[in-house]
């Protein structure tokens, strides 16, 4: 093995390993039991957004709207809990259905109308942030202190002592696993992604495929939602903006570790476990808080730069 | 020949609602025809103009598919850190303003070459690799500012902000001066011609003896000093830097520059495109707010209006084929 094959296989991976290393040397607490669960609990929306972006990314879209179904998932929730009381199960179900509506825009722009999906994903975001500011008259937060504690317990309970969002980043994970690396409807959606001609002439139902992974994407985001607002036990407009990045990142970090560089559930893990632990670590540095978002926002460039140069010696 | 008659109408059909939209705002709005109302949308479109000249050059070299083709979404940002370093010299280093300009100069060429690095060295998507720049770009202008407000009180940035040439806004005059040379160097030179030779057709024009990396390369130099020209207007509007303007920014470039797409014959993005997409935008903003619709509602009216310029392009070209 050359020193390039090791790099372009496991170029990544050795970052990682060293930035593990780094922070584990620089901060006697990083390496902790308590710590790590942190890194854990901390990234499991994000990890669930991600998951959602890798079945787009996987047919060979993008969602720039993800943060609007999420939004929408923690609306739709918080409003039936508060204005209706209904029980918090219906309430989430409400939430899953509020995002999947979003999909369903996305859906119907791209796969009936054939705007592309960046364009189309980018007036879904529009509309969806200025629905968001006049429905909550300029974008004051929804607050509902007295929420069920099954529902807050969505983000602040634990199994056996899990935390639940983990159980349910977790769950989502392995059904993601299942749907997109070992069914046959994700081996269509990865050939839609490959070569959607080719899909098409092999007899796949392209359109279709199409438009459900899209409103699934939505409904997976909006379960982000869910925890997010059970966690502050309130909705906040435009709060799900700031993981768009993150889950776009975290996509092309796990592309680029999967042997053929594709998007894929377990590298789309581990691409939101490295964000997450470059976050920790920074935090536990004790920056000042502007020159850690300068260091993640250069870190985050640096990473996938080497992400896609290691697909390039391939 | 109604296929044709109705293609040719599905073509004109996005020119023909903003004329109606004008039109309603003319008749509920008394002073919207007006030289006052016109300088107004003028003024405000000013560093939309300039970052949107700075995408369409990239989109225009880069050619027009969003995801693999060329864009530029780190030019807001650049505008920005720009305008925080500029601020931060005059009125926290006491530096003159060409000292403070060569300095965000030298900033934004750096920001440039990464760019031209990343998507033609590394052949990253252009969208993910100026996307997480422009996170960065951020985050490095926080470190500058500290997040918190510098307000400068330079003469030449307030002459911008409040002189006039000849009776017309500075700023207006300026910015349209710069479209003029935008103009000459993309479409009255040879130059200009094989830029867009390579956005049209990459084998093409590389097949034709171009190298067209290089040209790549400088379409996202020219956008960074777009960012840069827009920083000193982003400056005179806010009479200094403040955070978080960088996402609207973004928001009305992208809106501008695709529109601009609709006013073109061929649907493709254009230098004047972008410019009217611009000042359509503004015209949209100010016009909405002289009737009193809910400002809240302006966004939901412009994500409307994009995805129908874009679906009645893309059913437009399924009519034609």
């Amino acid at each position: 093995m050359t020193l390039k094959s090791i790099f372009a296989r496991f170029g990544l991976i050795i970052i990682i390993v060293m930035f593990f290393s780094f922070f584990s040397y620089i901060s006697p607490v990083f390496l902790t039991f308590d710590n790590q669960v942190n890194i854990i609990e901390a990234s499991a929306i994000v990890l669930i957004l991600a998951l959602g972006m890798t079945l787009i990314v996987a047919m060979g879209g993008i969602d720039l709207s993800i943060g609007i179904a999420f939004d929408f998932g923690a609306a739709f929730a918080v409003v039936a809990l508060k204005d209706f009381g209904v029980a918090w199960y219906v309430a989430c179900l409400v939430g899953v259905m509020g995002g999947a509506l979003i999909g369903l825009l996305n859906a119907v722009l791209i796969v009936i109308l054939k705007i592309s999906p960046f364009m189309a994903t980018l007036g879904t975001f529009f509309v969806g942030s200025s629905v968001e500011r006049v429905f909550t008259n300029g974008g004051g937060p929804i607050s509902y202190r007295r929420m069920p504690q099954e529902y807050r317990d969505l983000a602040v309970g634990d199994v056996f002592g899990i935390p639940t969002e983990v159980i349910i980043a977790a769950a989502v994970c392995v059904v993601y696993f299942i749907v997109l690396e070992r069914s046959i409807f994700g081996k269509r959606i990865h050939a839609i992604g490959l070569q959607k001609d080719a899909a098409n002439v092999a007899g796949i139902p392209v359109r279709r495929y199409m438009f459900i992974a899209f409103i699934l994407a939505s409904a997976t985001c909006a379960i982000g939602g869910l925890i997010g607002s059970a966690n502050i036990r309130m909705f906040t407009p435009l709060a799900g903006f700031s993981y768009l990045l993150d889950a776009i990142a975290a996509v092309f970090i796990g592309a680029a570790i999967h042997p053929k560089g594709r998007p894929n559930v377990i590298g789309t893990i581990v691409g939101v476990l490295f964000l997450g632990m470059i976050g920790n670590g920074l935090n536990l540095m004790g920056l000042d808080f502007n020159l850690k978002a300068a260091l993640s926002g250069l870190i985050l460039v640096g990473a996938l730069a080497l992400a896609v140069a290691q697909q390039r010696f391939r | 020949m109604t296929q044709s008659m109705s293609t040719k109408l599905l073509a004109v059909f996005p020119i023909i609602v903003f004329a109606c939209l004008f039109v309603y705002l003319g008749v509920q709005s008394a002073t919207f025809f007006s030289l006052g109302t016109f300088e107004l949308i003028a003024k405000q479109a000013v560093p939309t103009v300039i970052v949107a000249l700075g995408l369409a050059t990239v989109v225009i070299a880069g050619g027009d598919d969003v995801v693999a083709g060329g864009i530029d979404l780190s030019i807001p940002a650049t505008a920005i850190i720009c305008a925080a370093i500029i601020a931060d010299q005059l009125t926290n280093q006491g530096n003159s303003l060409v000292f403070a300009m060569t300095l965000a100069f030298g900033a934004a060429a750096i920001i440039g070459a990464i760019n031209a690095f990343l998507v033609v060295g590394l052949r990253m998507t252009p969208l993910l690799a100026t996307l997480a720049m422009s996170v960065a770009i951020v985050g490095v202008t926080k470190v500058i500012t500290s997040s918190r407000r510098i307000g400068v009180t330079d003469e030449t940035i307030i002459f911008i902000r409040d002189g006039d040439i000849f009776g017309i806004a500075a700023s207006v005059v300026m910015t349209a001066v710069l479209v003029v040379i935008f103009y000459h160097a993309l479409h009255r030179t040879k130059w200009g011609m094989n830029m867009q030779a390579t956005g049209g057709s990459r084998d093409a024009a590389e097949i034709s003896g171009i190298l067209t990396r290089r040209f790549v390369v400088q379409s996202f130099l020219i956008a960074a000093f777009a960012g840069w020209i827009a920083s000193v207007f982003v400056l005179a509007r806010g009479s200094g830097s403040s955070p978080g303007t960088e996402e609207n920014m973004l928001l009305e470039m992208v809106l501008a520059t695709f529109l601009g797409a609709a006013f073109s014959p061929r649907r493709v993005v254009t230098l004047w495109g972008a410019v009217l997409g611009a000042v359509v935008v503004s015209a949209l903003s100010v016009g909405f707010i002289s009737i009193g619709v809910n400002v809240f509602w302006t966004g939901c009216i412009k994500g409307g209006l994009i995805l129908l310029v874009v679906a009645s392009a893309a059913v437009a070209s399924k009519g034609r084929s």
